[in-house]
C-alpha cells in the first residue's frame, strides 16, 4: 500500500475536478473515471470532509448527486460556509494521502482528531 | 528471504524464470453469487484477463477467505480503485499469466449468506467442491482449478484438496496451521488469549459489516474501507443485508475457549480444535495426491512447525519453504538484521513463482518427490533437503550449571539448584510471533532488559561456527510452590559485545508434562504430550518433576565466539493467560548429578569434502 501512495495522490487529482462557483455558492465535484452505479451517497460527502478534510462541525449544505453525469453539487446558504469548504477542498486529497501514510507508519495522532464517524 | 544475494538453493529462483506475460491489457472484474448444495449463496469476485478471446480457455486460481474477499472503499478512493483485496494474490500478475482469479467469501462471512459455527467447517470445505463445479462450467474455464492463500486462506487452500475433485490440480497453503491447538491457540498447552481474542473480535465485526472496529485496531484500513464489497447483481443490497442478518448467529472461538484447557475439550458445537485441524484430514489430502507448495517463516507463530509437520506427514509431491519474514511475508523478521526494511522477493515476484509452480502442475510434468527449502539465519543462505530432519542432524546436550552457565559437561555435584519467583510482568510485548498473525511486525527488542525478569543460563563462547537446525528440546527438573504454572523458554545468541538476539522460544503448561509412549497422531521430533484431560496432572508442590518439551523450529548459525543463552520465565503477560490464575509460584530448577536439567540442541554436522 505504502508504495502506492504517491501515485494515489496524483490519481485523485487527475480523476476529480473541483469547480467553485462563488456567485451561486456551489462547489461541484466531477468524477472523470467511469463509475458503475451510484457515485456516492450524500452522507459519504460529509464523512469525506470530516475524515480527510479536518471538518469538525456540521456545515449546512444541500448535496445533490447526479449519477448520470458523475457530479456531486454542494450548495451553501452563506459565503462563510462556502469559503470554509472550498478551502478544505484545496488540499483534501493531499491531506487524505498524508493521513494514510501516517497511519501506515503507525502514527495515529491525526486520526485521533477525526470526530466520530457514523458509518 | 531478505538477503538478495542468497542465490544458491533459492526456491524462488529454482521455481523458474518469469516468462513473458500472456495478457498485457490488464484485467476485468466480475462478481457473482454461487449457490451451493444447501442454498447458501457464496459471494465471488472474478478477475479475467482483459482481451481474452471468446474461445480461449484458461485455468483458475481460487482463494477462499473469511476476511472479506473485496472491500467497498470510501469516497474518493472508490473513484480511483475498484476495490481492495486483502490476502489475495495480485490480480494483475495472475491474470497476465493467463489464469482467472476467483476469490470468495466463505459461508457466513463477507457478502456470502449462511452462518458459521467453527472455522474450516465440513460445510465450508464442501463448498469448495460446488465452487469448482461452477468454475468449470464457465465458458472461459479450461477445467483446471488450483488454490492459493495466506493464513486463513492458506488453510482453506489446503483443505480444498480434501474435495478430491478431478479438476483440482495443485494447492499452495501459505502461513497456515497444521495443528491449531499447538500451532496457534494453545502452544504447549498455554492459551494464546491475546491473538484469539483479537481475532474473534475482528471476525465478528467483519461478519457484521462493521468497519468502525477498524478505527481502533487497523486505523489505516479504517481510513479507506467502507465495508464488504457487495455483488453487483445485488443492486438494492437485499442479499447483503440478509447475509449480515444470518451472520448474527455465527459463533466465535474466543468466547468458547476462555474456560478451556485441553485438546479434547469441546469448544464449539461439539467440535474440538482437532476437528478443524489439517492433520486430522491428512489421509484425505494424501488420497488427493495433489502437489503441495507450502511456505511460511521460522518466526511466524507455530506455523513454521506446521510446515515441518506437513512435510513429514504428507506423502504428496511437495515443495516446502521456510524463510525469515513475518506472517504473510509482509515485513522482514530476521532479528539479526533489524534494519532491513523489505522482504525479498517482492510480493509480485512471489506470485510469479507460485504461477510457475501451477504451470508445472497443469502444463508440465508436475512435481516429483519432496523438497524443503529453508533459510539459515546469520549464515543468510538457503538450503534444501529431501528429508526432515536434514542430513547431518545430531543432538548436542548442554547442561544447566552453576553460576547460571550452560556447559556440555554433566554436573558431578550432588547438589545444585536455582530458585526463581515467577514475575508475571514478564512479556515479549505485542510484536512477537503470536501477535504477528494480525499482520504486526515481529520484533524481540531489548532482550537484555527483558532477560532481567527471567532466570537465564549462558554458555562460554563457542569454539567454532555451529549450525542449529530443528527443534531444541528443553528438559527441566524442577519443583514449584504451586500445582500449576507455565514455562516460557527463550533461546538467544550473545555476540562478542554482549548483544543479545532472540532466535526462538517455546512455552509449556506444566500440567501437560506426561510424555506418552504411544504414537502421536502425526510424526513429531519432540516429546509427545497429548494435552488431553485424562493425561493432565497437577504438580505436587515441593516435589521435583521432569518437564520436557520442544521449542519452535529454527535454523541459525551461531558464530564462533558467540554464546548461547536460555532465558526461563513463568509468564508472557500480553499474549498468554497466566497459570496459575492466582498466586505467585517460586520454581526451583535442579542442576546436579541426580537431576541434571539440560537443553538438547539439534546441530547440523558440517559435510566433509566429497561427502554426499
Amino acid at each position: 500500500m505504502e508504495e502506492l501512495l504517491p501515485s494515489l495522490k496524483g490519481m485523485l487529482k487527475e480523476a476529480i475536478d473541483i469547480d467553485n462557483d462563488a456567485l451561486n455558492l456551489t462547489i461541484t465535484l466531477t468524477v472523470k473515471n467511469k463509475i458503475n452505479g451510484v457515485i456516492a451517497e450524500p452522507e459519504e460527502v460529509g464523512i469525506m470532509l470530516k475524515m480527510y478534510g479536518g471538518l469538525t462541525e456540521e456545515i449546512p449544505m444541500e448535496i445533490n448527486i447526479d449519477n448520470e453525469n458523475q457530479k456531486i453539487i454542494l450548495k451553501f446558504k452563506n459565503e462563510e460556509d462556502f469559503m470554509e469548504i472550498a478551502e478544505i477542498f484545496k488540499k483534501i486529497w493531499d491531506n487524505a494521502i498524508d493521513l494514510l501514510y501516517q497511519a501506515i507508519k503507525s502514527d495515529f495522532s491525526r486520526i485521533k482528531n477525526i470526530p466520530d464517524i457514523d458509518d | 528471504m531478505t538477503d538478495p544475494n542468497a542465490i544458491k538453493n533459492n526456491p524462488f529462483i529454482e521455481l523458474g524464470e518469469i516468462p513473458e506475460k500472456k495478457y498485457k491489457e490488464g484485467y476485468i472484474i466480475e462478481t457473482a453469487y454461487i449457490t451451493v448444495r444447501d442454498g447458501v449463496k457464496i459471494a465471488a469476485t472474478i478477475c479475467l484477463p482483459k482481451g481474452l478471446p471468446p474461445n480461449a480457455k484458461i485455468p483458475t486460481v481460487l482463494t477462499q477467505t473469511r476476511y472479506w474477499r473485496a472491500m467497498e472503499l470510501r469516497i474518493p478512493f472508490r473513484w480511483i480503485l475498484d476495490s481492495m483485496v486483502p490476502n489475495a494474490p495480485n490480480p494483475e500478475v495472475v491474470t497476465s499469466r493467463g489464469y482467472a482469479l476467483i476469490y470468495t467469501d466463505v459461508r457466513g462471512t463477507g457478502a456470502s449468506t449462511g452462518s458459521r459455527t467453527t472455522p474450516f467447517s465440513e460445510e465450508e470445505v464442501k463448498d469448495g467442491y460446488d465452487i469448482v463445479e461452477w468454475i468449470i462450467a464457465q465458458p472461459w474455464s479450461d477445467g483446471n482449478v488450483v488454490s492459493k492463500g495466506i493464513s486463513y486462506t492458506g488453510i482453506t487452500a489446503e483443505m480444498f484438496a480434501r474435495n478430491l475433485h478431478p479438476a483440482i490440480k495443485a494447492v499452495i497453503p501459505g502461513h497456515g496451521f497444521w495443528d491449531p491447538y499447538t500451532d496457534v491457540a494453545f502452544p504447549g498447552g498455554c492459551f494464546d488469549y491475546g491473538f484469539i481474542q483479537m481475532w474473534s473480535f475482528i471476525g465478528k465485526n467483519l461478519d457484521l459489516n462493521n468497519p468502525k472496529v477498524f478505527r481502533q485496531v487497523m486505523p489505516d484500513a479504517w481510513l479507506v474501507v467502507k465495508g464488504v464489497k457487495s455483488v453487483k447483481s445485488d443492486k438494492d443490497l437485499e442479499l447483503l443485508n440478509e447475509a449480515i442478518t444470518q451472520h448474527k448467529s455465527n459463533q466465535y472461538v474466543y468466547e468458547h475457549t476462555l474456560d478451556k484447557s485441553y485438546r479434547d475439550d469441546q469448544i464449539l458445537d461439539g467440535s474440538s480444535f482437532d476437528d478443524f485441524s489439517v492433520f486430522a484430514h491428512k489421509q484425505e489430502i494424501a488420497r488427493s495426491n495433489l502437489p503441495i507448495l507450502a511456505w511460511c517463516s521460522w518466526l511466524d507463530s507455530g506455523y513454521g512447525d506446521a510446515i515441518i509437520h506437513r512435510f513429514m506427514n504428507t506423502p504428496n509431491p511437495h515443495i516446502a519453504i521456510l524463510g525469515d519474514w513475518s506472517h504473510g511475508a509482509i515485513l522482514p523478521a530476521n532479528q539479526f538484521f533489524p534494519n532491513r526494511t523489505t522482504v525479498t522477493p517482492a510480493p509480485r515476484d512471489k506470485v510469479n513463482a507460485w504461477i510457475n509452480f501451477y504451470d508445472k502442475c497443469i502444463y508440465g510434468e508436475g512435481i516429483q518427490g519432496k523438497v524443503i527449502y529453508y533459510y539459515t539465519l546469520v549464515e543468510e543462505k538457503w538450503k534444501k533437503s529431501n528429508v526432515w530432519p536434514p542430513f547431518g542432524h545430531n543432538y548436542q546436550k548442554w547442561y544447566f550449571s552453576d553460576n547460571f552457565t550452560l556447559t556440555q559437561e554433566k554436573p558431578e555435584s550432588t547438589v545444585g539448584e536455582d530458585s526463581y519467583k515467577v514475575n508475571f510482568r514478564a512479556t515479549t510485548g505485542r510484536n512477537n510471533r503470536w501477535w504477528a498473525l494480525l499482520g504486526l511486525p515481529i520484533t524481540y527488542e531489548n532482550r537484555a532488559k527483558v532477560d532481567e525478569k527471567l532466570i537465564c543460563y549462558t554458555s562460554q563462547p563457542l569454539e567454532s561456527d555451529t549450525e542449529i537446525t530443528g527443534q531444541i528440546i528443553l528438559c527441566l527438573y524442577l519443583k514449584s510452590t504451586h500445582d500449576d504454572g507455565s514455562i516460557f523458554a527463550y533461546f538467544e545468541d550473545v555476540d562478542e559485545n554482549g548483544k543479545i538476539t532472540y532466535i526462538t522460544d517455546g512455552e509449556f503448561r506444566v500440567i501437560h508434562r506426561k510424555i506418552l509412549t504411544e504414537n502421536p497422531p502425526y510424526k513429531i521430533l519432540i516429546p509427545y504430550h497429548s494435552y488431553k484431560k485424562e493425561d493432565a496432572a497437577p504438580l505436587v508442590p515441593g516435589e521435583i518433576t521432569e518437564i520436557k518439551f520442544g521449542l519452535h523450529s529454527t535454523s541459525v548459525l551461531i558464530k564462533k565466539g558467540h554464546r548461547i543463552k536460555i532465558g526461563i520465565a513463568g509468564a508472557d503477560k500480553d499474549t498468554f493467560i497466566r497459570y496459575p490464575a492466582e498466586g505467585r509460584p517460586t520454581i526451583t530448577i535442579s542442576r546436579n548429578s541426580t537431576y541434571a536439567s539440560y537443553l538438547e540442541i539439534p546441530i547440523i554436522k558440517k559435510q566433509q569434502e566429497g561427502e554426499k
